[in-house]
């Protein structure tokens, strides 16, 4: 017997979402337009089914052929610098996707859209 | 739906330009990349919007205030700038969250206060951060009698807060300053 395991998409994204939110320094995940219009269609789904979705605001999970890159788009505190910030945030989703879902990530390209200054 | 005039895309079109034409797409619009970004998360945002309407259950809560945050990082999403990464992918950074660090930086300095600030990319490092050119307008306290010292502290918290904070190299920091106040103002 064979059997194939697929993880979904919005599965890794939550999962990202989540270790990206919980890295020391991010204050939020920023969706842009096309992220809320996208949480917005996924909710009303989910809501027909009794569910509440995983929030996966701010994050785009982008597979081709073999390869899996996970984008993050952020808001950060003033208190650290943003390279390292940045760079936490990466190995957050490398370590906590192939954690929980087994699935290994190619890339995560992380996004630092905004910095709130005087934030600690 | 009316937004926001401030929201200008780096092209220089207001958002609300592309919002009024979204369905009579002209000549600049379909060449400028900023402008057809905005249009395709608008376009999106309109049938999203739709499908509240049609929803029956009641809106998100701050529906408003969420709509605005996006908008606003659509437009910073415009003008990136690279950071190191140690891991395979990219960190990058967008130049308005660069100007906001950089013009918090002068205004700790006293006696004066930052106003505007270009940032501009003219290269990366061989750690794979971006390299920039700032230039920065100040307007100065009037009766101040150490301007020049002002002016060298200015420079050098700037310089810190660009490596410290961000993680970027400047290249060159311009700094002009345009006006005085009196204190009280």
């Amino acid at each position: 017997m064979t059997a194939e395991y697929v993880i979904a998409a919005p599965v890794i994204a939550s999962v990202a979402a989540r270790a990206a939110a919980e890295t020391a320094g991010v204050v939020r995940l920023e969706p842009g337009l096309r992220g809320l219009a996208t949480a917005w269609t996924r909710a009303a789904r989910q809501r027909w089914k009794g569910l509440e979705p995983a929030p996966a605001d701010g994050v785009r999970v982008r597979a081709h052929e073999d390869s899996l890159t996970v984008e993050v788009d952020v808001v950060i505190s003033g208190a650290d610098q943003a390279a390292a910030v940045g760079r936490a945030v990466q190995l957050a989703v490398f370590r906590e996707v192939l954690a929980q879902t087994g699935r290994s990530v190619d890339a995560v390209r992380v996004s630092i859209l905004d910095i709130e200054v005087g934030r600690q | 739906m009316e937004v926001n005039q401030d929201y200008g895309l780096p092209c220089g079109r207001e958002l609300e330009t592309v919002w009024e034409n979204l369905d009579e797409v002209d000549e600049h619009q379909l060449d400028c990349v900023h402008c057809r970004t905005a249009r395709e998360s608008l376009l999106a945002l309109r049938a999203a919007t739709q499908e509240l309407i049609d929803e029956p259950d009641p809106t998100p809560p701050d529906l408003v205030g969420r709509i605005m945050s996006a908008v606003r990082a659509e437009v910073r999403r415009g003008q990136m700038l690279d950071l190191p990464a140690a891991e395979p992918g990219s960190v990058e950074v967008s130049e308005q969250a660069v100007a906001v660090v950089l013009r918090y930086a002068a205004d700790s300095a006293g006696n004066v206060r930052a106003r505007r600030v270009r940032v501009r990319k003219v290269g990366v490092d061989s750690s794979g951060a971006a390299q920039v050119e700032v230039e920065l307008t100040l307007t100065t306290r009037l009766g101040n009698t150490s301007g020049a010292d002002t002016l060298a502290r200015v420079r050098e918290l700037v310089s810190a807060a660009a490596s410290s904070r961000v993680g970027i190299s400047l290249v060159s920091l311009d700094l002009l300053v345009e006006d005085v106040y009196e204190d009280g103002e």
